[in-house]
């Protein structure tokens, strides 16, 4: 298949002010996003230095004392942080391989179904459990998957198939399973939306033309729908890369026990007990600037790295 | 005195002057002080005063509702002071407080139960010295309180007066905290008493009512979450070696790798390991926890007695035939030797002191309010409320609580008859004698009674409080560093370990404990106790009470 060409961008010659003047009302919404970027992600920025700081609240940022990179040779040097950091990319790339094809996948499979109120009922279904929070989730997976009273263990053992519980959130391995597994059901309905809007922006007269050349459903989704999701599929993965050092304090705390510390323990975690609750804010926010560094980081590696192989990147 | 003491004396006599005509000097003054000396402040002075916010439900909202509009009428209007209520959120108090410091919102005082947290506060500049004249002037009701009950030698903290004490009345003893257990599975299983519920009877019995099929886990379980977990009060021995008590005695951070913690958790593992506990009680929380009491599948279930205790009407109500009792303090040793002992409370209720942002007005507007707080007529009406909205008379003629959920919204009292305002002056509603206390504190409508047994429980407690069984943690006149930094790390990595350990076989449990010890003291409990001795052998410790009545533990 030839390779897909840059879209032209028309050059503009029309000066800032006369196209602000023309398109005022364009520009009034789009000052609303802007302003609330610069509000609450770089207005926060100068309070990064309190990562140099010891920093205390009833000192503040000129009372605190100044210490370097102290807070950061403390942390590095803390094994629970190792042990976070490890667990952290980890799962994160566990959760990247498991649950990114997947929406993939379903955007494929949903994008297929010709009855479209079957095709409706099937999308709400599977993008319910987005809007469902940790906490219920982590609570009705207590109640469904417990080794002794939760009711997949009980149908289990009635059925005779096993003899004693399956420790799904008891046991750290078995945990982990669960916890990935609970991610992707979560996050993979409604992780094919942006999939499915790419999907309509395929031309119809492509799969026309390949319906005309003999191709069956399977050689089109291959050919034609795959190839045409292929920069979103880029674009998303450069995004998710990103977040390979995040990790998600609800989602942790929903399914944790003290069983499974040794994989639950991640950063959100570490920097909730050892940072937050412990009222060492300096900690809490080198830590967080860590995430983001390497996140950053990975983001401009992805990018260049997609780039070199041709596709569009994200910057 | 110091120069901020000096300062701050001069400026309370100049204050004082402005805002009491009729106080023209702190020292020498023979007119009127205290409430009779007060005048209106010439220009409206704001306080604000703290207030747990505890989520509980279908609680009014606690800054602003009946009462605290009532304080305003009563008391602020009065004297030309704005009272300003500020919810603090219980479980996470450190936070609120550093929140509102950095954005210099700080309440005119700082309250708090744990002596930790002020103790952070005052070395971090959260908290101001003052004058303790000055107080004695403004709020003498409440500083002679403080004098009577010998608290005074608590003020100082930090190298200087910080802190204001409440009153916390029978201190020695745990009355309001109370355990239930099912009588009927014990009776139906052979036994006419409750056994220890720290020896190997108790295990027995619950293998019998497990046996008897009446419960699947008879004894239950629950998540650790947190401070005062796995408290080693009956698994030490008696007379206490003092130093051991500094090291390991406090109930911030659980001792695990001290003998008493070892004890503990061996009886934990043996409990699991004999089948009685539920294997997976460690994801338990707590409400569900109660739930399984309620619900008839666990033997005990203990809480703090109110004058409505809606789990025991739930109890019940699902369990109409059930017999509960109340496990009465034991005055003997067990069968293994160790004591019935207990922690007691600190010698005083809430601990008060000035924010470094308040201005002399708002301070003496704060002593003010702290003085007419702990007048008897306040007093009653805060905890009582209104005869006919939120208490009545019985037969005998002393008050009863309405039920909470039957009071009206208009004048619905705060969590447990607003307590998290009158906390200030005392830790406890008091109804004259112990026995009208506590008859007044527990529910009269249930199909049980359990006057007797509170009040015996709580006789028999005075009495193991003379025998040294009693214990009060140990206080430190200064913030330990090694705490600050290490506390939550340990409490966390404590939670995981315990856990691990009180699954573990019994053969691995030995192995196992001096693993995990090592590396708890490595996470930074070793610091933590090498701290508190040496502030112990700087003199910088509450010591160790001595008893005439001391009686010996036998373990081995």
């Amino acid at each position: 298949m030839a390779k897909t060409k840059k879209p032209v961008v028309p050059k503009n010659d029309i000066p800032l002010g006369k196209a602000m003047k023309r398109d005022w009302q364009l520009y009034v919404m789009l000052a609303f996003p802007i302003i609330l970027v610069i509000v609450f992600s770089y207005a926060a920025y100068p309070g990064l230095r309190m990562v140099f700081m010891d920093y205390k609240p009833m000192k503040g940022y000129a009372g605190s004392e100044w210490v370097g990179l102290e807070t950061f040779k403390k942390i590095f040097n803390d094994k629970d942080f190792i042990r976070a950091l490890r667990n952290s990319i980890a799962f994160n790339l566990l959760d990247l391989a498991v649950g990114f094809p997947l929406p993939i996948i379903l955007a494929l499979i949903l994008n297929e179904l010709r009855y479209p109120k079957f095709k409706k009922v099937t999308q709400t279904i599977l993008y319910l459990p987005h809007f469902l929070s940790w906490a219920i989730i982590g609570s009705v997976a207590y109640t469904m998957f417990r080794p002794s009273t939760g009711l997949v263990n009980i149908i289990l053992m009635n059925a005779g198939i096993i003899d004693s519980g399956i420790p799904f959130l008891t046991e750290k391995w078995h945990w982990a399973v669960t916890y990935l597994l609970l991610g992707v059901w979560q996050t993979m309905g409604w992780g094919t939306i942006m999939y499915l809007a790419a999907i309509t922006g395929i031309s119809g007269d492509l799969y026309e033309a390949a319906m005309i050349d003999g191709a069956g459903r399977w050689k089109r989704m291959l050919h034609i729908t795959l190839p045409g999701i292929r920069p979103t599929i880029v674009t998303l993965l450069i995004m998710n890369l990103g977040r390979v050092m995040g990790s998600n304090l609800e989602r942790l705390t929903a399914f944790e026990n003290s069983m499974v510390r040794d994989f639950s323990y991640q950063f959100a975690v570490y920097i909730y007990e050892k940072g937050l609750s412990a009222s060492k804010y300096s900690m809490a926010t080198a830590v967080n600037l860590f995430q983001s560094l390497v996140g950053v980081v990975l983001v401009l590696l992805a990018d260049r790295v997609a780039k070199k192989l041709g596709e569009d990147g994200l910057l | 005195m110091n120069k901020k003491v000096i300062k701050r004396t001069l400026a309370a006599a100049l204050v004082g002057t402005m805002v009491f005509g009729s106080v023209p000097t702190i020292a020498g003054a023979e007119e009127a002080t205290g409430m009779d000396a007060w005048e209106a402040f010439d220009e409206t002075v704001t306080i604000k005063i703290p207030v747990y916010d505890r989520g509980a439900e279908g609680v009014p909202d606690v800054t602003n509702n009946y009462w605290t509009k009532w304080v305003q009428s009563e008391f602020g209007d009065k004297y030309n002071i704005n009272v300003e209520y500020v919810g603090i959120t219980r479980s996470d108090v450190m936070t609120d407080y550093a929140l509102l410091g950095a954005s210099g919102e700080l309440p005119t005082i700082l309250m708090e139960y744990d002596y930790d947290k002020l103790a952070t506060w005052a070395t971090e500049g959260y908290l101001t010295e003052y004058d303790l004249d000055y107080f004695a002037e403004i709020a003498p009701t409440y500083y002679q309180g403080m004098v009577d009950r010998d608290q005074l030698q608590y003020v100082e903290m930090a190298g200087g007066n910080y802190l204001v004490l409440s009153e916390r009345p029978y201190y020695e003893t745990n009355y309001t905290y109370i355990t239930f257990v099912r009588m009927d599975w014990l009776e139906e299983v052979g036994y006419d008493y409750i056994p220890s519920l720290t020896s190997q009877d108790y295990i027995d019995a619950m293998l019998a009512i497990k046996e008897a099929g009446i419960a699947e886990y008879p004894d239950g379980g629950v998540m650790l979450t947190g401070v005062g977990s796995d408290q080693t009060y009956a698994w030490r021995t008696y007379p206490q070696d003092e130093e051991n008590w500094v090291m390991y005695g406090d109930y911030q951070i659980p001792s695990l790798s001290s003998d008493e913690n070892y004890a503990l958790l061996s009886f934990l593992n043996q409990k699991y390991n004999a089948g009685i506990m539920n294997p997976e009680y460690y994801t338990i929380d707590t409400e569900t926890d109660k739930s399984n009491f309620i619900n008839g599948e666990t033997f005990a279930y203990s809480g703090y007695i109110s004058a409505s205790m809606d789990w025991l009407e739930s109890f019940y109500e699902q369990n109409p035939d059930a017999e509960l009792a109340v496990v009465v303090q034991s005055t003997e040793l067990n069968d293994e030797g160790y004591a019935p002992a207990y922690r007691a409370n600190n010698p005083f209720g809430m601990m008060i002191g000035f924010s470094s942002l308040a201005t002399e007005d708002e301070i003496t507007a704060a002593m003010m309010y702290m003085e007419w707080m702990c007048q008897d007529e306040t007093l009653e009406t805060f905890q009582w409320g209104i005869e006919g909205e939120n208490f009545t008379y019985d037969e005998d003629g002393n008050k009863v609580s309405i039920d909470y959920s039957e009071q009206s919204s208009d004048y619905k009292q705060g969590y447990n008859n607003s307590i998290d305002y009158w906390c200030i002056v005392t830790a406890s509603r008091s109804t004259g004698t112990i026995e009208d206390t506590i008859i007044a504190s527990l529910p009269q409508n249930l199909p049980q009674n359990f006057n007797d047994a509170v009040i015996e429980n709580y006789y028999n407690q005075v009495e193991v409080a003379s025998y040294g069984w009693a214990v009060t943690d140990c206080m430190f006149g200064d913030a330990l560093e090694s705490v600050t930094e290490y506390q939550e790390t340990l409490i966390n990595l404590y939670i995981e370990l315990r856990d691990k350990l009180v699954v573990a076989s019994e053969d691995e449990f030995d192995s196992l404990y001096e693993e995990y010890a090592q590396q708890y003291l490595d996470a930074g409990y070793q610091e933590v106790i090498d701290e508190r001795l040496e502030l112990f052998n700087e003199g910088m410790t509450t010591k160790l009470p001595t008893y005439d009545d001391a009686v010996a533990t036998t373990v081995e």
